[in-house]
């Protein structure tokens, strides 16, 4: 395997091809890197079995509080000498001058034989030129020094005493090069890193993924000539149901499969002849008593039908292609197939030519863009269109057909009385199911759990 | 939808000379949808607009128009009897004002029989009968009967032996104590007299809508049926009836009818009706060119009748299938009558130009520029709940927008707010590496007169480091990229943020928003071990109609 060096390990070897043994703190001088770099440096070369660490313990020594004291003023009993050096002197004086120090210089004099107390007097007896300790305080003076430079016995002296002697134990690290690194010819290295090597993981920001699919179906709709349309999500009963023909005793309008707003009633849902010609065909079709009140509560919207219909009524196109998308509610539980809200796709095509195989023919053209193209329509039921058919798409990964969108013309009871004259093509479906195969989820709420880990490694382009 | 369970054998022997795979192949043609399959027996999905397919036999006639085996539209035919009589009283006006009913007889009951029965019976009531309260049927053993009838009203104390009970039981005794007495009893709540039929021995024989008499109960050795049908509409009974007397006839019973008087009350007549409609409309809504003769041949396959009239097609139409309401409704019998597997898909040329709405166009820019920020797009649901919305964040609750009996705890609320989902959506997160940044843009919703829907923008930065700095920068270059405008941050206070570390975002003198460092009570609560920041504007006022 080729050696590879990073920049770090390259200055340190080359520095210690000069100067065999180095401490890190040489080092950092010799190759201008930080503590750290030269930290991380010597690891590596290390774990590469390049260079040895050998490490010692050094005691250093420092004067403490008392130690300095005697280094400025002499040892005590060296001052005690210079007071009667030249005649006896009284106790009391003695004691006034030295001070806090005056006992050890009495104690000391007196063990050593060096004084003698005549009365209250003291008296001279030898005055040494060099006391033990002496020397010692004199070397270390106010620096440090390694203890192996001192004379024991002598420090012994000062090591009884208290507050005179500091004394440090330091980690001592000296670096060296391997036999291995010694033969090391640093000229030839490269440059090269070691592009083999396991690098940190870092995490991208992205669109959410359902958001993603949400674009895609947006875009496919808008290359096929449909124009997006927006509306809100808390819709009045009317729109969301009575304007489409679905009877007031409907089980669908029950609490127990759509939201309702608590205690909130829109004020004005529409214009009077809408309610009008609405109510009647309530009543002329399902024989029951129209009542404005259950139109006027408010709804979670169960589909954007609502809103695409209030536009038709609004504008009464003769020729459209319009489509709006966005969030849907049902009062579900919550479960790996069910969310409480999900989005929807909802396009519709107006025209005098309209028809049912044109209707179809949207759809094998908007799955066929999706990547889907083994499907087959049935037909089904839905209150508001006649015909009405669903398709069904084949999905390969789980080989079964499943359900997808569903579709039909607007039934005469919905369009006439809100004035529409021309034939409504209409399709929907939600999105989430497309968005669970494009991803391969089997579990729909991932899409709302905002898990990072998933978001992070999603794979982005499907 | 509701959904029944049928036998592949027991439809070959309705049908006669059909394999397994032309029924399952058909089934979905139909508009049934094959839920699940396990040899001999098939699930089926059906529209409740079809209540004759709630039974095998419905399911047969419609296999057999569209196979080709038998086509055109089933008639009934009732004996004209003088034998069997209800009269109605006029108490039950304000109760249960209408009874119908049809006598079936020299049937064949086996337990196959009587299963399809009661699933059809539970089918319709809960459908078209709108859980009994439209209307309701109960299905008897004739022999058991003495006739006339009368249909009355009785006192709660009035007492008699109901359906699955050994001992008499009062009519207050059956809605406290019994199943469907407590299920359905409220349907009677405010009367103090009780809709009931008695026979012409004053023997009890149906308390409707709640429950039939025990003695009149149809088992393997019955071999004649009473059906009776109260409701509170005459049609919409009638309509019940057909489907039963439809079906009680391709069992192999022979019908004879009821007369039925008093109070508006008067025999049911279970007439066809006949309809009109122009070839051309079949055409040009379905996309085909099929000439008159095919149109009638689909028709038929569709089990309806149908000749050709001047420039039109004149269609009859039997009594149980009251789903028609009108040309469009035959044009799709057309189509299923047709095969829609014989459709081609085809694709007009738009004459259109597609748009994307300028607001969903505005929001993908601005979530680029987040994105460009480092920041992930996450997705809350827009009705969310007080734990997340008020209680974990210490907001305010008041004047909030809440829904009527959520099956979900979790979503009872719609949220005024983006910022609490994301603080919540950190706490999922806490095991993840960080930094961690996320937005969202999505609908908040308040109550003033009306509710207002309005688009925020939440963006949220959850790091060792976070700070407040950090997240003014991100909102001023997002603004400023995103829409070319200069923000300033006034001190404000709100307990969503640490105090002393929160401003409101002003844009031309207006509050757009509010940002800061996100409290610490907070972040305890939901157990985050690193600090965050965030901020929240609205969009919709001030940043998005200015393009």
């Amino acid at each position: 395997m080729s050696q590879v060096f990073h920049d770090i390990e390259k200055k340190i070897i080359n520095s210690l091809k000069e100067n065999s043994i180095q401490t890190p703190e040489t080092l950092e001088k010799s190759t201008q890197l930080s503590p750290d770099q030269i930290r991380r440096g010597i690891e590596w070369l290390k774990l590469k079995d390049l260079a040895i660490v050998d490490e010692s313990k050094l005691s250093v020594i420092s004067l403490g509080k008392n130690g300095l004291d005697s280094f400025e003023k002499g040892l005590p009993e060296r001052r005690l000498l210079n007071l009667i050096k030249h005649g006896p002197r009284k106790l009391s004086d003695i004691q006034k001058e030295l001070g806090f120090v005056f006992g050890a210089a009495i104690g000391l004099c007196k063990k050593n034989n060096l004084i003698e107390s005549l009365s209250d007097e003291i008296i001279l007896k030898i005055n040494p030129s060099i006391l033990p300790g002496e020397k010692t305080l004199e070397q270390i003076g106010t620096g440090k020094l390694s203890k192996d430079e001192l004379n024991p016995t002598d420090l012994s002296e000062l090591l009884k005493r208290p507050d005179f002697i500091i004394e440090d134990i330091i980690k001592n690290k000296k670096i060296r090069l391997t036999n291995s690194g010694k033969s090391l010819d640093i000229s030839n290295i490269s440059g090269a890193i070691d592009v083999e090597a396991e690098v940190p993981e870092i995490f991208v920001a992205r669109t959410h993924p359902l958001k993603d699919t949400i674009d895609e179906i947006r875009e496919i709709f808008v290359t096929l000539g449909f124009s997006e349309i927006l509306g809100n999500m808390t819709q009045s009963s009317f729109w969301n149901f009575d304007a489409l023909f679905t009877p007031q005793d409907h089980p669908a309008r029950e609490l127990q499969d759509t939201f309702f707003l608590d205690g909130i009633s829109a004020k004005k849902i529409a214009t009077s002849e809408q309610i009008r010609k609405v109510s009647d065909s309530h009543k002329n079709n399902w024989r029951y008593q129209w009542d404005i009140n259950e139109a006027r509560k408010m709804v979670l919207r169960t589909h954007t039908t609502c809103v695409t219909i209030k536009h038709l009524a609004e504008n009464k196109p003769d020729e459209a292609r319009i489509f709006s998308l966005g969030r849907v509610f049902r009062n579900e539980k919550v479960s790996y197939k069910h969310l409480v809200e999900f989005n929807q796709i909802e396009g519709i095509v107006v025209g005098k030519d309209a028809n049912l195989r044109n209707l179809m023919g949207i759809q094998r053209e908007f799955y066929k863009r999706i990547g889907i193209t083994k499907i087959k329509f049935w037909p089904t039921f839905f209150p508001y269109t006649e015909p009405s058919l669903q398709t069904m798409v084949y999905n390969e990964k789980l080989s079964k057909w499943i359900e997808l969108f569903g579709m039909g013309i607007f039934r005469p009871e919905v369009t006439k009385p809100l004035g529409i004259t021309k034939p409504v093509l209409a399709w929907g479906g939600g999105i989430e199911r497309i968005a669970m195969l494009k991803y391969d989820l089997d579990d729909v709420r991932e899409f709302y759990n905002n898990n990072l880990r998933w978001l992070r490694s999603n794979t982005k382009c499907q | 939808m509701p959904v029944i369970e049928l036998s592949y054998s027991r439809l070959q022997k309705l049908i006669g000379k059909v394999s397994k795979k032309q029924i399952s192949d058909s089934l979905p043609f139909l508009g049934l949808d094959v839920e699940s399959e396990n040899k001999d027996l098939v699930r089926i999905e059906y529209s409740p607009n079809r209540p004759d397919y709630s039974t095998d036999y419905g399911v047969a006639l419609g296999l057999e128009g569209l196979l080709g085996i038998k086509t055109g539209s089933v008639k009934l035919i009732i004996k004209k009897s003088k034998n069997y009589s209800i009269l109605v009283k006029p108490t039950v006006s304000k109760i249960r004002p209408f009874v119908t009913g049809i006598i079936a007889k020299n049937g064949k009951i086996d337990d196959k029989t009587i299963k399809q029965l009661m699933t059809m019976q539970e089918d319709l009531h809960f459908g078209i009968g709108r859980k009994r309260k439209k209307s309701s049927i109960g299905i008897h053993d004739l022999d058991k009967i003495s006739f006339p009838l009368l249909y009355t009203t009785t006192s709660k104390n009035h007492k008699f032996v109901p359906l699955n009970s050994e001992k008499e039981l009062s009519i207050s005794e059956i809605i406290t104590d019994t199943q469907t007495g407590k299920d359905y009893g409220h349907l009677l709540g405010q009367f103090s007299q009780m809709p009931i039929i008695l026979d012409a021995n004053k023997k009890t024989v149906s308390f409707p809508p709640i429950i039939n008499a025990a003695i009149t109960a149809v088992t393997t050795k019955t071999k004649n049926l009473f059906v009776e049908v109260t409701g509170i509409n005459k049609d919409d009974a009638e309509d019940m009836l057909s489907v039963v007397a439809t079906i009680l006839q391709s069992a192999g019973f022979n019908l004879e009818n009821i007369q039925i008087s008093g109070a508006n009350n008067s025999s049911p007549k279970l007439q066809e009706k006949t309809m009109t409609v122009d070839p051309s409309l079949i055409n040009q809504t379905l996309g085909l060119n099929l000439s008159t003769s095919k149109i009638i041949t689909a028709l038929k396959k569709s089990r309806l009748n149908a000749v050709f009239k001047g420039k039109n097609i004149v269609c009859t139409i039997p009594a149980y299938r009251f789903d028609i309401f009108g040309q469009m409704d035959l044009v799709e019998e057309v189509a299923l009558g047709y095969g829609i597997q014989n459709f081609e898909p085809t694709m007009s040329p738009s004459q259109t130009i597609g748009q994307i709405n300028p607001i969903s166009l505005q929001l993908k820019s601005l979530n680029q520029t987040i994105i460009g920020l480092g920041f992930l797009e996450a997705l809350n649901s827009s009705l969310s709940s007080k734990r997340v919305l008020y209680d974990m964040t210490n907001r305010d609750y008041k004047k909030i927008i809440s829904v009527l009996d959520s099956k979900s705890q979790e979503h009872t609320i719609l949220r005024d707010s983006i910022l609490p989902g994301l603080i919540e959506n950190l706490s999922r997160n806490i095991h993840e590496s960080y930094p961690q940044k996320m937005f969202e843009t999505g609908s908040i919703f308040n109550l003033h007169d009306s509710i207002s829907e309005k688009i925020n923008l939440a963006v949220i930065s959850a790091h060792k480091d976070a700070n407040f700095t950090e997240i003014k920068s991100v909102l001023q270059t997002i603004l400023k990229v995103g829409f070319g405008i200069q923000i300033q941050t006034k001190t404000a206070i709100n307990s969503i943020f640490k105090d002393g570390h929160c401003a409101n975002i002003i844009f031309n003198g207006n509050i757009i928003g509010i940002i800061g460092e996100i409290n610490s009570s907070i972040i305890d609560n939901y157990k985050i071990r690193v600090p965050v920041v965030g901020f929240e504007i609205s969009l919709s006022d001030y940043i998005l109609k200015l393009l």
